[in-house]
């Protein structure tokens, strides 16, 4: 599903920041992508994200040469990948359902039509109440689960997730992880960047360790 | 995953009202600068809409003043020593009576000329002492098909007759009005590049203060005609929100000259400015021509905006 070989990425005339990566991930699997600050792990999310090129080597997601892809076959691959950001990033202006609808929504999808799937979503990460509620006013926890809901809503295939809880307290962080475990038993491949030891001692996931640039497959 | 206490006070405070519950837009209201472009686009509407109606009213007069003119000649008789002015006033109206196309020809009486000679020469004025030339207005049935030089050679007969065809007045008349016409074209125009410039600026700075949502919608698949759309959706409502403004500000405001100029303006100079300038009244096509700028400026916002974001997201992306 995922194939790195030789992959570097360097920022304008820069050093690079990730090197000679090669690497291949399965589907339906679940990897922690570990690293201290900088080293790394946004990078590597952006490459697989295709928001980012790599400077050399060779990317392969879904059998497919990210570039030999034109612009639409790019916009294509993306809607088969959701991602969770740690900051978030829910639009404010919209409300909790809303926002988890987006996706479908740029799809030009009409409300009736998703209307059922969003609200059976939003109850599934527990923001059954919370739909009408704008993200200024909601909890931590509620932000981050509802950045969760609206990066599966379009059943992605790959779901990748940057530090996603880095802004909540060590008790949510293990359940976010669980609902992310559960997502990842009904057939999504999930990597999840995380910097919190306590979270991959709480897991039995295989780690992708970045360090100077370079990244180690263990377990 | 429900376990977390939700008050439900709390949740009634966050939500959004029942009033406000329809899909949102993606671009938000307030995060484009609305009211300023929505007033900036108001005054370039109502611009657009003056200079649109002020060149119908110069092309409408310049059209009645041709049309008027165009209708009628004048024939003069020069007193001639030996000559019989009303044997020649005669002769000159049967001669052009005889041409085809004339309707008729009359001549101005003594009374008619000190008329209009009394602005220089003062009321109370006894002609019949002084030695001035007659007039004869012949009125044109079909001016078309009036051989105006078959009747200038006619009266070259009679001594002291000579035909003025107001040729040089109608024709600078003409040139009056279409420099203004063409002035007012060339207004217009740099209203509408002004508008659009206007837009390209407002929508940079929209997209500028939108970033976040741009990335976001990139992250989830959004394309960038989706995007464009989104934007150019919020652009094209400022546009017709303004346009209608600025349209009816401009068709208000032909309404209150026109009743200014019926109500300050005396009587005859109304008429005289009625004779110059047509009636101040734009008339069912000049309002319609006013009304059709309102959407033309709707949707040159939408249009100018949506190429500016396609840019915006292709040197972006």
């Amino acid at each position: 599903m995922i194939e790195f070989t030789n992959v570097g990425l360097r920022y304008g005339h820069g050093p690079e920041i990730l090197r000679d990566l090669t690497f291949r991930i399965e589907p339906g699997s679940f990897h922690f992508l570990t690293g201290p600050s900088g080293s790394g792990k946004t990078s590597l999310l952006r490459l697989l994200l295709l928001s980012l090129k790599p400077s050399r080597g060779t990317v392969k997601l879904f059998g497919r040469d990210v570039m030999s892809l034109d612009q639409d076959a790019l916009l294509d691959m993306r809607r088969h990948i959701g991602i969770v950001f740690q900051e978030f990033r829910l639009l404010d202006h919209l409300t909790t359902f809303e926002n988890v609808a987006l996706p479908l929504r740029v799809l030009g999808q009409p409300e009736s039509v998703y209307r059922e799937n969003v609200t059976e979503l939003l109850e599934w990460v527990g923001l059954g109440e919370r739909m009408e509620a704008l993200p200024p006013l909601l909890s931590g926890g509620e932000k981050q689960r509802a950045a969760i809901a609206r990066a599966v809503i379009g059943r992605p295939d790959i779901l990748l997730a940057d530090e996603p809880t880095g802004n909540v307290d060590p008790d949510l962080s293990l359940r976010l992880v669980r609902l992310f475990a559960e997502l990842n038993k009904l057939g999504t491949t999930i990597i999840l960047a995380t910097h919190e030891l306590p979270l991959l001692d709480a897991f039995d996931f295989p780690h992708m360790a970045l360090k100077d640039g370079q990244v180690i497959v263990n377990g | 995953m429900a376990d977390e206490v939700i008050d439900a006070s709390a949740s009634l405070a966050t939500a959004r009202p029942q009033s406000q519950k329809r899909t949102a837009a993606i671009v938000p209201e307030r995060s484009v600068a609305g009211r300023t472009l929505v007033l900036l686009i108001a005054i370039m509407t109502f611009l657009s809409g003056v200079t649109l109606g002020g060149v119908v009213l110069v092309q409408k007069s310049a059209i009645a003043w041709s049309s008027d003119v165009g209708r009628e000649v004048t024939i003069q008789i020069r007193p001639v020593e030996g000559e019989v002015m009303d044997s020649n006033i005669r002769t000159a109206i049967a001669v052009a009576e005889a041409i085809p196309g004339v309707a008729s020809a009359h001549a101005l009486s003594l009374a008619d000329s000190e008329k209009l000679l009394e602005p220089w020469l003062g009321a109370g004025l006894d002609l019949s002492q002084l030695e001035i030339p007659r007039l004869i207005v012949v009125e044109l049935g079909d001016p078309k098909a009036v051989d105006l030089n078959l009747l200038s050679r006619d009266l070259q007969a009679i001594k002291g007759a000579s035909l003025e065809t107001h040729a040089a007045w109608r024709q600078q008349l003409n040139t009056m009005a279409g420099t203004l016409v063409l002035s007012g074209v060339l207004v217009l125009a740099l209203i509408v590049l002004a508008t659009i410039l206007a837009v390209v600026f407002a929508t940079r700075g929209t997209m500028a203060t939108n970033r976040e949502i741009v990335d976001v919608l990139h992250f989830i698949g959004a394309s960038n005609h989706f995007i464009a759309g989104e934007f150019q959706g919020r652009f094209l409502s400022l546009g017709f929100r303004g346009g209608v403004i600025g349209g009816l500000g401009a068709i208000l405001f032909f309404l209150a000259v026109a009743s200014a100029t019926g109500s300050i303006v005396p009587d005859q100079a109304a008429a005289q400015l009625g004779f110059l300038f047509g009636r101040f009244s734009l008339g069912i096509d000049g309002i319609a021509g006013i009304a059709a700028v309102v959407p033309v400026i709707a949707a040159l916002t939408a249009i100018t905006s949506r190429l500016t974001v396609r840019r915006f997201l292709s040197q972006t992306s």
